[in-house]
């Protein structure tokens, strides 16, 4: 404790240079917080994703081709298997050609909700159930579209209806909200009962199946269940976890850490550089007065320790402010990403490459310091 | 004159201390080089990407889309499809036939060969007219696509990246397994692309519209007058674009995302390198304070002081831009990546060089001034003084 003073003495020898090199090295760990907090940001994304909710769908390697409605009880017979929800999937366009709506059409029966990760009141799931042209939809699409709910909304799509239009009315019944990163912000939630009743074609196929495990466990065992159970039918079908999905879609990023890396790496170098150097100069020109330290009794033992924590209180104090800056940052770097956040175990990271990087740069000049002979640094002046 | 020669004097006298001031002047080399050679590399990934997509973009070439919508959301019936043959100023092929080509999207799962990790890319349905609206594309083995049959044919690219595109390979789609008959080079560009007949494609996956019709025209200035034509006919709801905007269109988010963090993180970084700058110059020049001091006492003007320092920053900051700018070619030229899906080579061009080089002045001027300023004010008597 006695030490304070005159590790903040070294600190404020030369106010204009510490405030610098704390400038820099803020701005570099700003940097750093950003870049890592991407990385670590998606990982985070992918262990937060569901583990317990299996996506069955063909392995027929296209998107968007058809499974049979009829897999649905062989399906739900594999044990560890809690509930099944058929899915349809389509799309189509509100009033503008560029406004498109995602048209997720669900089986709402017993604990459906159990087998997805959207949160619905029970009201809202009671209305979906009871109207057949009901509709859910996400309250930031309600807003954008001025959509109420009692409203009547037509969706212009691909898929023809029994009547030949291919215009497809919801009645808007209530909201949701959907806390996976995969699915897109514009969909609605409709009936597949009369999604499937109404179309023209492809009637009693689905796009996929969800499963929800009795047991997180078991996700890995049910899923190769299911598939094993269709090997070598006319429509193989592969399960996947939504875990397992958000990798794969989080992958897409991954070349990009290795640019991230470089980058971090670049920073820290130029960074080691930097401090490195003004903290040898200062040494230099404190000679006289580290060997005056000495004459007062200060072991070398001591002396290398005070440099050591002059360099590791700046280095650190700097790097706190930029972590803070790089939290403020965050979310205007992070808006490609949806739904990501800072981890902790960033600043974690952070504040320990700072403590490294101040252990490092006044490794060797602490050194010089404590090998001082006082006689010889006095007569040189 | 005077001044002239004062910069001249001082400058060398700065330079040629130089080696005695080893540590100062590395940090600023190091740390330009560093901020320099990280905005070049994300900039090559820009540029690299840009070049990639336009790689096959023809100025003659015009895509037809629903009036509004984007390439995978927009339908063009079969009606309207068969009306766009008989528009004004379509070249015609060698059989006489305009040169037309109906294409039709279906996404597509394949398997990276050295990960094994699934990527999405997209299956496009094709008519044959495809070899002459784009001719740089010729087969290095096997034979096109056959009319009415499930059959692919994939770009080299897609053999080179993917697993299971070998001739004879069967894939499973719906409708019963699809067999790759051919593989072709299609010019510069280097994307994977897999073609099928789009009749094919349209009845496995019960579609009864085209995605897009693109057209070849007898030249690029037909453009406007086919434009108009296609506006003007009340049976058609689409409309035409340049190939090259659509190509642009298309990918707006990933330019615009690549840009962006090119520019941020190449903003902090020098920043970084500025303020790294500052500190060394600010100590290079208090280390030559009496030095200066007796400059100005023997009658050198602080202008001279000024511009000299200014000087000798800038020249302490190019070769750290040019460190930097060569590492990133070293290093990063050519190097694949595909991030979100897209694969394209970095580019390190003599133009991002020179953004780099720019950049780097910059970093040294803003890096000099206020040293500069101090070198100049400092007062005769107290620096004489002075230890």
């Amino acid at each position: 404790m006695r030490f304070l003073p005159l590790i903040w003495s070294g600190i404020r020898r030369m106010p204009g240079r510490t405030i610098l090199m704390f400038l820099q090295i803020s701005v570099a760990f700003a940097l750093f917080g950003v870049l890592q907090g991407l990385k670590s940001g998606v990982e985070h994304l992918v262990a937060a994703a569901r583990a317990d909710l299996l996506i069955v769908h063909t392995r027929a390697n296209f998107i968007f081709s058809p499974l049979p409605l009829g897999l649905l009880e062989p399906i739900r017979s594999v044990p560890g298997v809690k509930m099944v929800v058929p899915v349809e999937l389509s799309g189509g366009t509100y009033q503008k050609p560029d406004q498109q709506v995602g048209i997720v059409a669900v089986s709402p029966e017993g604990d459906w909700l159990s087998a997805f990760t959207f949160t619905v009141a029970p009201e809202y799931d009671a209305a979906l159930r009871n109207t057949r042209t009901g509709a859910l939809v996400p309250e930031e699409l309600a807003k954008k579209y001025g959509w109420k709910i009692g409203d009547h909304i037509p969706l212009m799509t691909r898929t023809t209806q029994l009547n030949g239009s291919t215009t497809w009315e919801f009645d808007v019944v209530g909201t949701f909200d959907d806390s996976d990163i995969g699915g897109g912000r514009d969909k609605i939630l409709s009936n597949f009962s009369y999604y499937n009743e109404a179309r023209q074609v492809g009637k009693n196929t689905v796009n996929h199946f969800n499963v929800a495990v009795s047991d997180p466990k078991l996700a890995v065992s049910v899923a190769d269940e299911i598939d094993r159970r269709f090997a070598n039918s006319s429509n193989e079908t592969k399960s996947e976890s939504l875990r397992e999905l958000a990798q794969l879609q989080l992958q897409s990023i991954g070349d990009l850490n290795f640019l991230i890396r470089a980058i971090v790496g670049a920073v820290l170098v130029a960074l080691l550089f930097a401090t490195s150097t003004m903290m040898m100069q200062s040494i230099r020109e404190r000679t006289a007065e580290l060997a005056v330290l000495k004459t007062l009794g200060f072991t070398d033992r001591t002396v290398f320790l005070l440099i050591l924590a002059e360099a590791a209180v700046v280095c650190v104090a700097a790097a706190a402010l930029g972590l803070v800056l790089a939290l403020l940052a965050f979310p205007f770097a992070g808006r490609f990403v949806p739904g990501i956040s800072m981890p902790a175990v960033v600043i974690e990271i952070g504040l320990a490459s700072a403590v490294f990087v101040a252990l490092v740069s006044a490794g060797v000049p602490a050194i010089l310091a404590a090998r001082l002979r006082v006689a010889e640094a006095l007569a040189s002046r | 004159m005077n001044f002239l020669r004062q910069f001249i004097a001082l400058l060398a006298m700065s330079l040629a201390g130089v080696p005695q001031r080893l540590g100062s002047v590395l940090t600023v080399i190091i740390g330009v080089a560093c901020a320099v050679g990280v905005l070049v590399s994300m900039l090559a990934m820009g540029t690299g990407a840009r070049n990639q997509e336009q790689a096959n973009v023809r100025a003659d070439g015009v895509v037809l889309s629903s009036v509004g919508s984007r390439p995978f959301s927009s339908t063009v019936p079969r009606e309207e499809a068969a009306v766009i043959r008989d528009m004004p100023g379509i070249r015609r092929g060698s059989d006489g036939e305009p040169i037309v080509a109906f294409e039709s999207f279906v996404g597509m799962e394949g398997r990276r060969r050295v990960t094994g990790t699934r990527v999405f890319f997209p299956l496009l349905g094709i008519s044959e007219s495809v070899l002459q609206y784009r001719p740089e594309m010729h087969f290095t083995s096997g034979r096109m696509f056959q009319r009415g049959l499930r059959e692919l044919i994939a770009s080299n690219t897609c053999v080179r990246q993917f697993s299971g595109f070998g001739i004879g390979e069967r894939r499973s789609l719906p409708g019963g397994d699809w067999t790759i008959v051919g593989h072709f080079d299609q010019g510069v560009g280097e994307q994977c692309t897999v073609y099928a007949d789009v009749d094919i494609v349209m009845s496995t996956f019960a579609r009864n519209a085209y995605s897009i019709v693109s057209v070849l025209l007898r030249s690029p200035s037909d453009y406007d007058a086919f434009r108009a034509a296609v506006r003007a006919n009340p049976t058609l709801h689409l409309e035409a674009k340049h190939e090259t905007e659509v190509v642009q269109d298309a990918f707006k988010q990933l330019n615009g995302l690549l840009d962006f963090v090119s520019y941020f993180v190449g903003t902090i970084m020098a920043i970084g390198a500025t303020l790294g700058a500052v500190n060394s110059l600010y100590s290079i020049v208090d280390a030559r304070r009496r030095e200066l001091a007796t400059l100005r006492a023997i009658g050198f003007g602080s202008g001279a002081i000024v511009a000299s320092i200014l000087c000798e920053s800038v020249l302490l900051a190019l070769p750290g831009a040019l460190v930097g700018a060569g590492l990133a070619w070293a290093l990063f030229n050519g190097l694949s990546v595909s991030p979100f899906g897209y694969s394209f080579q970095l580019e390190v061009t003599r133009s991002l060089a020179l953004t780099g080089v720019v950049w780097a002045l910059a970093m040294g001027l803003f890096g000099g001034l206020l040293p500069a300023l101090r070198a100049a004010r400092v007062p005769v008597t107290t620096a004489l003084r002075a230890t």
